[in-house]
């Protein structure tokens, strides 16, 4: 009977997952295992039938040779139930881990490894957020029923699963896939608003006034180098009276700068978007291009498809997670997005009354916190209820209990952002999808708020661009610092009303284009944000677009694969010129040549930028850690743009010194010094000078997984441009879809995301298109006006009744 | 051989609609029927259950043109894609030969019962 026992013990053991690799007998298994998730043929077509009821009338779905499904149904109900049905079937791992990590939800098949980072996402009020989204989403009969038509139909992919038919991630995570709802459509919606306007350097900002003081304040971090050239033209009047924001008589001094690690904000999340007015295009119809840079991953965050029914016909890129087509085209209009990065998260300095954390001191009284009660269910665990209070600004993310979550997060303050506001994006992009001219376009705009987004949007005879969303209205520099929450003149004031913020129709010089960067010149007369991207993305685009006559699609996909660095055009050669030369040999010697030779543009296969990001990153160092590093706390570091400025026109400034030395350092020495250091950085990470310091291999592009699973990203992509190109690829972030859109009677439009449309690792068009995308190609969109039966471009199709 | 394809066959029909460990049905009740000795009723299963998750896990791993077997093999660092195959099949081999086994010794000890009865 040992036998039976140690058989026994045996299954057991290939049937429980042990650390965290997965159950082997499951996993392994050739029937239902892994190896069940190997795609080994083309797909088929197919009928399916549904329970009745589910479907109004019968839902046809064409798959183009890239896998883009082309949806064509009855009514809009089949139509986004289709969409969650068609999505999940592709995505349905990455729909569900995205939202349970919105949530907060991970520990749940994690475990206790996750547990702090859930913590924050409770802490930060995503739950709230979302709770506010839906609200916002069900006051409207026709988004309510498209997130609960899109649910149904994801749940109804659900239903039909049998274990062996579960998404790879599930089965080596080992969870099943859940229920899906409207409020994780809602959860999504509220994630990008974290994605895109989830940042704020509040803290950072007050540690840097608080320890290098009023002047580097005004001398560094003040400075906006007129090279920018703003979204909204110069010289654009503003015809309204704008509403007036109370200003405190004096400036807050926090009371407490707090120790905490220091920080090197992320890159931001850029875009570029543009359109050109039929003057300036070949075909006398304007055109419209648009590449989001986000965080690229596989599965992608985008997925393509077609929306057909009566009442719509729209393409482009979806949101696994949400009905209507996001970034896209229909017949008569196409549309695309950038990042506006207005400052919409603020920190609060709370007095409370004592440490139970029930009051609060405003504006002379005392008033009650709200509790609410967060659960966080975890794997192998307790459940472990957090309580988090609110005042009327919102959660205090960081109280006495717990360990210090974030940096940037200051202790006992509350938290005020945009993303707690009643909002219904989703009737936005139902509105655009469906939107026929200029004027369907403004009133779809209404709807949108956070995300705050420069909607670019182009028809058969206008262009335009609306740095579109709900800006509290703030004084001057208001939330740049932390802020008084006891003062009732340090709230948000007010919205700037939708018809004064900043946007543009057919401008003079026949185009409209944003990066990211600061969306108006200074007279306009709203606060939106101290800190916007650098100008180089913006400013190089304009002067193409401005060069440019006879425009062609063809033109427009070059342009978003221009390269150029405005940034080392403006540097580099003051840099080379105080370089002292005489002593280099070899390596110096050889690199000073190619840089002298280098037209500035970050080629793959180019050296120069190499040593020029070497030498620069080494230059900034130089510079600013004696100040920065001299202090525990997290401060905010001055722009790239900043410091060129600087570099380039206040050689005699105080701050180059080195204040831990006795020497008097100049930008001269800094300059040399650096340029020492950047060939040695160099020659330890890449080896001796060779084809090992290409940009290609420099720039170190990897796609990684969405939970990083091992072998499950593309490493290693051999890729040009960077962060100040309009190529803006660096790191892993880069544009996550490139779309050109050539408008007119007959509309044509070209795209392509760093991706795959299967969400399955063992399907081949996992990530078939990025070798594509890292070669610049673009692939052409097909849009069937009306749907045909039989076509050459049908690879297969879905019947769901 | 007879016993090792039997074994093979049967897992096989009865993963199409059962859950995996279901492979230990065929194993144990052949094992009790022709197992001869514990080595060699250990030896019919191991081989049995090996041979089918090798043939099938090859020709899934064939039809895939190897894409998730890389992947696989990356998610364990494994240095090379075969290895999992031949884990696969090393798994199911020591899962089928334990069942059989098993269905040798029990056929064994309860016909011992029953002559000693």
């Amino acid at each position: 009977m040992a036998s039976l026992s140690a058989t026994i013990v045996l299954f057991i053991v290939l049937s429980i997952s042990i650390g965290p690799a997965p159950p082997l007998g499951p996993f392994l298994n050739p029937n239902t295992g892994f190896w069940a998730n190997a795609v080994t043929g083309d797909s088929k077509s197919q009928t399916i039938s549904l329970d009745s009821g589910e479907l109004r009338d019968s839902v046809r779905v064409y798959f183009d040779e890239y896998q883009i499904p082309h949806i064509f149904a009855q009514n809009d109900h089949d139509l986004y139930f289709a969409q969650g049905y068609v999505t999940a079937r592709d995505r349905l791992w990455q729909m569900e881990f995205q939202t349970y990590a919105a949530a907060g939800r991970l520990s749940e098949f994690l475990g206790p490894r996750t547990v702090p980072y859930d913590r924050y996402q409770r802490r930060i009020g995503m739950g709230f957020a979302a709770e506010q989204a839906l609200k916002g989403i069900n006051k409207n009969e026709n988004t309510r029923e498209a997130v609960e038509a899109y649910a149904a139909g994801v749940n109804a992919w659900i239903k039909q699963l049998g274990p062996e038919d579960y998404p790879l991630e599930y089965k080596i995570m080992n969870f099943e896939p859940g229920k899906w709802t409207p409020l994780r459509s809602a959860l999504l919606f509220k994630n990008m608003t974290y994605t895109l306007a989830g940042r704020n350097s509040d803290l950072r900002m007050s540690n840097t006034r608080a320890y290098l003081g009023d002047s580097f304040i005004s001398e560094v971090m003040d400075l906006d180098p007129s090279w920018n050239d703003p979204t909204i033209p110069s010289g654009t009047p503003w015809n309204f009276e704008p509403l007036e924001a109370q200003k405190p008589n004096s400036n807050f001094q926090p009371s407490t700068a707090q120790d905490l690690q220091p920080f090197q904000p992320d890159p931001m999340n850029g875009s570029n978007n543009w359109a050109v007015s039929g003057s300036k295009t070949k075909s006398g119809y304007p055109i419209l291009a648009n590449d989001p840079h986000l965080n690229m991953t596989l599965p992608s965050i985008w997925y393509t498809l077609q929306l057909h029914s009566p009442s719509v016909n729209a393409m482009g890129v979806s949101l696994p997670g949400a009905p209507s087509v996001i970034i896209g085209f229909n017949e008569d209009i196409a549309w695309g997005t950038t990042n506006v990065g207005a400052d919409v998260w603020d920190w609060y300095e709370i007095e409370f009354r004592d440490s139970t954390l029930a009051e609060y001191r405003y504006d002379g009284e005392w008033r009650d916190t709200e509790k609410r009660i967060e659960e966080i269910k975890v794997k192998g665990s307790e459940t472990i209820t957090d309580t988090v209070f609110y005042t009327h600004h919102g959660p205090v993310v960081q109280d006495f209990s717990g360990e210090s979550m974030r940096s940037g997060i200051p202790k006992l303050h509350a938290m005020r952002w945009i993303a707690y506001e009643e909002s219904n994006e989703v009737n936005y992009f139902l509105k655009i999808n469906r939107a026929e001219n200029y004027e369907d376009y403004r009133n779809a705009l209404r709807d949108f708020k956070s995300p705050a987004q420069n909607w670019v949007f182009a028809d058969q005879k206008d262009i335009a661009l609306t740095v579109t969303g709900q800006y509290p209205l703030k004084w001057e520099n208001q939330g740049r610092f932390i802020s008084d929450g006891s003062d009732p003149l340090y709230d948000w004031q007010g919205w700037v009303p939708f018809e004064q913020i900043p946007s543009v129709k057919n401008p003079g010089r026949g185009f409209v284009s944003s990066a990211n960067q600061d969306p108006t010149a200074p007279d306009y007369p709203y606060y939106l944000d101290d800190d916007f991207a650098p100008f180089e993305r913006g400013k190089r685009i304009n002067d193409r677009l401005a060069a440019m006559d006879e425009i062609t699609g063809e033109d427009m996909r070059k342009l978003q694969l221009d390269n150029y660095s405005y940034h080392a055009a403006k540097v580099l050669p003051m840099m080379l010129e105080t370089l002292d030369t005489d002593t280099l040999t070899g390596t110096g010697k050889e690199s000073v040549r190619l840089l002298a030779e280098w037209n500035y543009h970050n080629d793959s296969s180019e050296i120069a930028p190499s040593i020029f990001k070497y030498w620069w990153d080494a230059l900034y160092r130089e510079i600013w850690s004696d100040e920065y590093n001299s202090v525990e706390a997290g401060m905010s570091w001055p722009e790239r743009d900043q410091v060129a400025y600087l570099v380039l026109n206040r050689p005699e400034l105080s701050w180059y010194d080195n204040r831990h030395t006795d020497e008097k350092e100049t930008l001269e020495m800094l300059i040399n010094r650096a340029f020492y250091r950047a060939m040695n950085n160099l020659k330890e990470e890449y080896g001796t000078m060779g084809d090992n310091w290409q940009w290609g291999n420099v720039s170190d592009t990897d796609i990684g997984h969405l939970a990083q699973l091992p072998g499950f990203g593309k490493e290693d992509l051999f890729t040009g441009g960077g962060a100040e190109s309009v190529n803006a690829i660096r790191g892993s972030h880069g544009p996550s879809w490139r779309m050109v859109v050539e408008l007119g009677p007959e509309i044509k439009a070209y795209g392509l995301y760093p991706g795959g449309q299967s969400g399955n690792p063992g399907s081949p068009f996992y990530d078939n298109m990025i070798d594509d995308w890292n070669a610049g190609e673009l692939y052409p969109l097909w849009f069937i006006k009306n749907e045909t039966v039989e076509s050459d471009s049908v690879t297969y199709s879905l019947t769901i009744e | 051989m007879i016993p090792v394809l039997l074994i093979a066959l049967l897992a096989w029909i009865l993963g199409l609609f059962l859950p995996w460990w279901s492979l230990a049905i065929p194993c144990f009740v052949l094992g009790a029927w022709l197992g001869k000795s514990g080595g060699r009723s250990f030896l019919y299963g191991f081989t049995g259950i090996a041979l089918l998750w090798l043939l099938q896990s090859l020709f899934i791993h064939v039809g895939n043109d190897g894409i998730l077997t890389a992947r696989i093999a990356e998610l364990f660092s494994l240095p090379d894609p075969i290895l999992v195959i031949l884990i696969t099949a090393l798994i199911g081999g020591v899962a089928g030969g334990l069942s059989t086994l098993t269905g040798f010794f029990f056929s064994k000890t309860l016909l011992q019962k029953q002559v000693v009865g």
